[in-house]
């Protein structure tokens, strides 16, 4: 089928649409405006508020009332009423928010990452009385069992897993309501990875990062290592941080000037060759020197990039398909990989998982 | 709600499994004590084997990695389907079934070679580091696909003493049972 100019959605992976096969699909007046990928679930929020989930439920992630899995994107009528804004996939769980400020929560909540209070797990979405209109919500994120949300005013609220300080506490092994995290100053961007966690803040564009320590993800060096509990200062990056995603093992930052990547890159993911597989410095991709990166997503083992003329480069495992770069002969890629699929679009969102990624993108004029 | 989805029509029906294989280099590692970690100009490898007609281009690992450091494991994940179309590629079959039924045990299994990639192509030419090998009756025998099988490496020159690990998948349980039923009913009718 031709693609309308609305665009489509792209499927790459273990996404549980069209049999994993890589696929397409669009809405009938609608489009995306907000794409997240847990570890086997996705969610979409589209222009008209509305929210679709599928994938895997084992948890009741997708919100819908049961457990099992879906393979279609299926609107979520309980929350039809609602103008849905922002959705952010965990490992098993889903939080959204809405225009009118409201903060929902569904799925696995062993460390109490819906927060609402308690550790039992819900099927469908429910309300996380803590946020009232007052935080205009401007970004959601969630970790494995992390949930963290940022008010356009720069406050960054996160509950959930702390076992590794993730969620930014010294002390408490989990909190099960939403806790405010601060150094004194606002912050502009938020990133919830499987164990490990980073901030942006907004003056002076400093990267901030917290939780598990190994493997080099938090980009700090080792006599560092031992107050991974508090959010600490990558002071090695020099240019003013835009954006930064968490993956598995690695962590990604969008810098005025450049991309860097640190942590694990055993498959590729950190793009930096053939040569680095871990490193605890961050370094600069040489490769997409010249190339004006505009968005980064990580998932747990693989890593895509937006490009300012409508391309995307991708990373990391290729296992399944989830780089978008072939029908069913697949291999790591350890320098970013155009994604040749998208020579004709214009890639607008991406949002990779545990083993997918979507890819909302329009043809060409 | 899901009628507001569009999904555009599949095209071509995927294959059925028997008709395909699907061989997977997953990952490798050597052994600390291998001589391979301490000589100095071998610096990155890749992995490659032959398969009948299909070009060695597409059967050996796209990249050479770093060589792995002591207690580490590089990983290629570099899966490959060979298509194995009953009537387009009986050559393929027949290739399967004379590893299925051979005498030569070297011949029933599909090797491996690890190669050392130069960094500097002019002065160096690349060099068979190892072999490792998978018995493809195994397979038959069992009927179930191999997930993330270790084979070992062996050197060239002492096949006897193992200088590492190679990890292997491959799915071909489905197509090795059919070329099998199917080339010895050719047999006895
Ligand atoms: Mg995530
Ligand atoms: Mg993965």
């Amino acid at each position: 089928g031709l693609v309308p100019d609305s665009g489509a959605v792209f499927t790459f992976g273990k996404t549980k649409f069209a049999e994993n096969i890589p696929s397409k699909f669009w809405f009938k007046s609608d489009t995306p405006i907000c794409l997240s990928c847990g570890d086997e679930h996705s969610a979409i929020v589209t222009g008209n508020n509305k929210l679709y989930m599928f994938g895997s439920n084992n948890w009741g992630q997708l919100g819908l009332g049961s457990k099992a899995a879906v393979n279609k994107p299926t609107c979520i009528k309980a929350l039809k009423p609602e103008k849905v804004k922002f959705a952010a996939c965990g490992r098993t769980h889903t939080i959204i928010s809405t225009e009118g400020g409201n903060v929902y929560a569904t799925g696995g909540n062993n460390e109490g990452q819906l927060g609402l209070g308690d550790t039992d797990e819900r099927d469908t979405f429910h309300l996380i009385s803590f946020f009232t209109s007052q935080h205009k919500i401007k970004q959601l994120s969630a970790g494995s069992n992390t949930s963290a949300a940022l008010t356009e005013d720069g406050q960054l609220f996160m509950w959930g897993d702390n076992s590794e300080g993730q969620i930014g506490l010294k002390d408490v092994t989990n909190v099960c309501v939403p806790h405010q995290v601060t150094i004194g100053k606002p912050i502009s961007w938020i990133s919830c990875g499987y164990y490990h966690s980073a901030f942006v803040t907004i003056v002076d564009g400093e990267l901030y990062t917290f939780g598990e320590s190994e493997s080099g993800k938090l980009g700090l060096p080792s006599q560092l290592l031992t107050n991974h509990r508090i959010p600490q200062l990558v002071s090695s990056i020099p240019d003013k941080v835009i954006q930064v995603a968490c993956g598995g093992g690695h962590t990604l930052v969008l810098t005025e000037e450049s991309v860097y990547a640190f942590g694990l890159g055993q498959f590729g993911q950190l793009g930096l060759g053939t040569f680095i597989f871990e490193t605890s410095e961050p370094k600069v991709l040489e490769y997409v020197k010249g190339e004006k990166i505009i968005s980064i997503s990580c998932g747990e083992n693989h890593t895509a990039m937006i490009t300012d003329t409508g391309g995307i480069y991708t990373f990391g495992d290729g296992r399944h398909g989830k780089l978008g770069l072939g029908l069913e002969n697949f291999t790591n890629r350890f320098f970013p990989t155009p994604c040749s699929v998208f020579l004709k679009f214009m890639v607008q969102l991406v949002a990779c998982g545990g083993c997918h990624m979507l890819v909302f993108a329009t043809p060409q004029a | 709600d899901s009628d507001d989805i569009v999904t555009p029509v599949f095209q071509n029906s995927p294959k059925a499994v028997s008709e395909k294989m699907c061989i997977e280099i997953v990952s490798l590692a050597f052994y600390p004590e291998a001589e391979v970690m301490s000589d100095e100009n071998i610096k990155q490898v890749y992995v490659e084997y032959r398969f009948y007609d299909v070009p060695l281009s597409e059967t050996e690992t796209p990249v050479s990695l770093r060589k792995p450091r002591p207690g580490e494991e590089i990983h290629f994940h570099f899966s490959k389907v060979i298509d194995l179309d009953p009537l387009e590629q009986q050559g393929r079959r027949q290739f399967l079934f004379t590893m299925l039924n051979g005498q030569d045990p070297e011949k029933g299994c599909l090797k491996f070679t690890v190669v050392s990639d130069p960094m500097d192509e002019e002065k160096n030419e690349c060099e068979e580091v190892g072999y490792a090998y998978l018995e493809l009756w195994q397979i038959l025998e069992s009927g179930r696909d191999i997930l993330e099988q270790e084979l070992d490496i062996v050197s060239p020159e002492d096949q006897a003493t193992p200088i590492g690990r190679l990890k292997v998948s491959l799915q071909a349980a489905a197509a090795l049972h059919a070329i099998y039923k199917e080339m010895t009913e050719d047999l006895f009718s």
